[in-house]
Parts: structure tokens; sequence; C-alpha cells
């Protein structure tokens, strides 16, 4: 579903990722873990075809049309409501605004639709950004920090809405630094560190390999032994 | 065309919010209407058409400069350029959405121009020829900007200089005959030659505007190829 083989980038001279690849497949929540700057972000900007790598190949087995796409810039227009938000995309997809309201009961701003964006607190600019993200259906889901900087309910809320969208079976590709929420959600784990990849494969499996298991898997001990450092 | 037309809609919805983008399209109309009806009429010095061309002439060379590249520029700075892009919205889809909303708006305040300088049938559809001619020119220049700038500061500043002279040159020009025989080669200069002698026709004016937009089509090419859309 999601491959890349070997990719490099850098900037300037600051290389950011290093022979990294691996492989997401049909309907898992495939989970990028690392600390900020750990080359996640630069990961999606590459597959989603927003930067070019300096070397290696990858592939999305769909169009990028039939992606859905969250980062961390939201990119909303302030001005307008969240029900136009949505609108503006539901045009651009040539689908019914019907859906738009849809999406926006799913992510439970359905009282918000004539709300403007500007006014709205961060966790519903994410939730919003989220409805965008699912309004036409994607194949490929890919968030980037989708939990970031929401209190624990918004963020429960989150968790509860990928879980049904892969349910229905769309492949999600989550960021996050939160080892917890990798540790629930993801069906498998890449650990990313100064753009290397330190490990990979089913979190309850390479906890186990690394003796992490306490009464849940501990992937952030992992982090730890793998990295020398924590996550924050 | 799918989006062309979504972009359309999303700008036109924004615009109507936007008051620092819209005050452009109402202010240089409000203040042309005042100037010719409380200093202009009745005063034999002054010609009654003369604040019209002049409020005309800064109106597109600074206004829809400045709201093309703004524009153009926000979207970049916020990202949501990005989002559009991965939707599927081609940079020429766009360019011709958020250029469309900007062409509108331009000639409801061209009509106002042209009403206000109270010209008679002909004289109208001339005026109007050239006020439209001239915006195409500005937002193509305007979107060239907006290329460039990283975001809307970068945007006013990079737009201000050329804006001050394209808009003001030709105003300068009504005191200075150097100056009008510098200022002769800028579409904004054009709405001043029209409205001047309008018997002598449009079409030297026209071609002069026509080959400003092929130069700055030109320019708007080079800065695409170099710099895309991208955030």
């Amino acid at each position: 579903m999601i491959k890349m083989n070997n990719i490099v980038k850098s900037f300037g001279a600051q290389t950011v990722l290093s022979n990294v690849s691996f492989e997401a497949k049909q309907g898992e929540i495939f989970g990028l873990l690392g600390r900020s700057g750990a080359g996640k972000t630069t990961i999606i900007n590459i597959l989603t075809n927003q930067l070019s790598p300096d070397n290696g190949s990858h592939r999305i087995s769909v169009s990028l049309h039939e992606t859905g796409l969250m980062l961390d810039e939201d990119g909303l227009y302030d001005r307008l409501n969240c029900l136009d938000n949505l609108n503006v995309f539901a045009d651009i997809y040539g689908i019914s605004h019907k859906k738009s309201s849809e999406a926006l009961e799913r992510v439970g701003l359905g009282s918000s639709a004539k709300k403007a964006v500007g006014q709205l607190s961060k966790g519903m600019r994410q939730r919003l950004a989220l409805a965008r993200a699912i309004l036409h259906n994607p194949k490929v889901l890919f968030l980037d920090e989708p939990t970031s900087g929401l209190d624990p309910s918004t963020a429960q809320g989150i968790h509860q809405l990928i879980q049904g969208l892969q349910k229905r079976g769309t492949t999600i590709f989550l960021t996050t630094h939160n080892m917890d929420e990798a540790v629930k959600l993801c069906d498998h784990v890449l650990l990313l560190h100064k753009g290397r990849i330190v490990e990979q494969g089913v979190p309850a499996e390479i906890c186990q390999r690394h003796g992490a298991i306490k009464t849940v898997p501990d992937l952030e001990a992992v982090f730890i032994k793998m990295t020398g450092e924590g996550l924050s | 065309m799918r989006g062309v037309k979504a972009i359309f809609i999303k700008q036109a919805k924004d615009m109507t919010k936007n008051f620092s983008v819209l005050i452009m399209f109402v202010l240089f109309p409000v203040v042309a209407f005042g100037m010719t009806h409380f200093v202009a009429r009745g005063n034999d010095d002054i010609s009654d058409t003369m604040f019209t061309t002049m409020m005309a002439s800064i109106f597109v060379g600074m206004a829809l400069i400045q709201s093309a590249c703004t524009v153009i520029a926000e979207d970049r700075e916020k990202k949501s350029l990005r989002f559009l892009v991965i939707a599927g919205v081609k940079p020429l889809a766009y360019l011709l959405g958020i250029g469309g909303v900007i062409l509108t708006a331009s000639v409801i305040s061209s009509f106002a121009f042209g009403y206000i300088g109270g010209f008679g049938q002909g004289e109208f559809v001339a005026f109007m020829a050239v006020m439209i001619s001239g915006a195409v020119a500005s937002i193509i220049l305007g979107a060239t900007i907006g290329i460039y700038a990283k975001n809307q500061q970068a945007a006013t500043g990079l737009s201000m200089p050329v804006a001050v002279v394209l808009g003001f040159g030709p105003m300068v020009a009504q005191f200075n005959e150097r100056v009008e025989s510098v200022v002769g080669i800028f579409y904004t200069q054009q709405i001043n030659v029209v409205v001047n002698d309008f018997s002598a026709g449009i079409a030297y004016p026209l071609s002069v505007i026509w080959i400003n937009i092929a130069v700055l089509t030109v320019l708007f090419v080079i800065a695409y190829a170099r710099k895309g859309l991208r955030d």
C-alpha cells in the first residue's frame, strides 16, 4: 500500500532521513514514532509529493487524490465557517455538500457548522482538519500528530474515530511522539531517531523483544534503550 | 473546471469577510465620488473627470496588485494551498479562480468609477475596456509577486514600490510632461490617455495595455517555472 525504499533526504548540510525503508499494508494503522525533528513530517511530505527525496524510491498504491491529509499546520480558512471550509473541498472532489455536514457530525462539530473557523479552539480546529481529511472517504489517511496539544477527552474521541476508519478499511499512516497512543492504535510501528530507523514491527512484539513489557507494552522504554534519550 | 469553480466560490465568500481586501474595492470609488462632487464640480480649473481618472489609475495600479498578491501569499503562508494541490487543484485552476474573483470585483468598482465620471454611452464602453484590460494586467502582476512572496508581509513589501510607481505615476504625469512621457509605457497611464481624449479612440491605449499584459505574462511564466506554487 505504502512503500519507501532507502530514502535519503538532506536540507543543506543536515541529513534528515538516512536510508529509510518500510512498507505499510492495506487496512493497517502504521505508526511513525520519534521525537520532534526525527524526520516524521519529512516522510509524510515525501509520500504526499510535497518534497522530493535526494535518493531512494517511494510508492503509494492509490492516487494522491484518494488520500486524506491532516497536518500540524491545518491550512483552514479562518474567515469561512466550518461548513464552508469543507464545502470548498466537496466542490473540488465533486461530492455532495451533504457529505460535508456528515463529516462534521462524525467529528462532533455538527452544532458548530456555521461558526467561523477563526473562533474555534485548537481541539475544534484539529477535529475540523480531520473532517476535511476524511470528507471524501480516502483509502489512505496521513495524520501528522493528530492529538498533539489536545485534552485527553478530545484525544480519546479522535482515537475512536481513527479506529472506526480502520474498521471501514482505511489505511492510516500516523506520526506521533506519544508512545501510549502508538501502542493503543497501531498495528505496526517504526521508531525513528535523527532520521534513522532504530526499530520497527508490531508494538507488543518489539516490546517483548526488548524486555519492555510491564503491565502493558512499554514502547517508551524501547525508545530509550535504542536511542539513549527520552521522548520529552 | 471543477477546481476553478471551487476556488472562485471560496474566494468570493472569503473576500466578503476580508475587510482589508474589500475596503480597497470600495474606498477608491468613494474617494473619487467625494472629490468629484465636492471639489471638481463648480471649479473651472479642474476637469469633472480628473479625480475619477486619478483614482481609477491608482485603483488599478495599487488595489488590484495588492489584492492578488496578498491573497496568494496568505494561502501559501497558512499552508492552505498545500491542501488544495493535494486535493487535485491544478495551479492554473487556482490562479484562475482567485483572479476571476478579483476581476469580477474590479468590474463592479469600474462601473462605479464610470458612473461617477458621468461618461456617455460610447465613452463608458471605452472606459470599461481599458479598466478591465488594466485589471487583467494588474492581476497577472500581483500573482507574479504572490508567487515570489513567502508570506503576506513580504508580499506587501514587494508589491508596494511597484504599486506606487504604477498607481501614482499617472497622477504625477498630469502635472509633469517628462513624467508623462515615461509613464506612457505603463498600462495604468492608458486610463488617462483614453479619458483625456475619447475622440482619439481606444486602439492605441488598448494595444499598449495588451503589450504590457504580454510582457507581464512572460514574467509570470518565468516566476511560475522557477518557484511554482509550492509553500
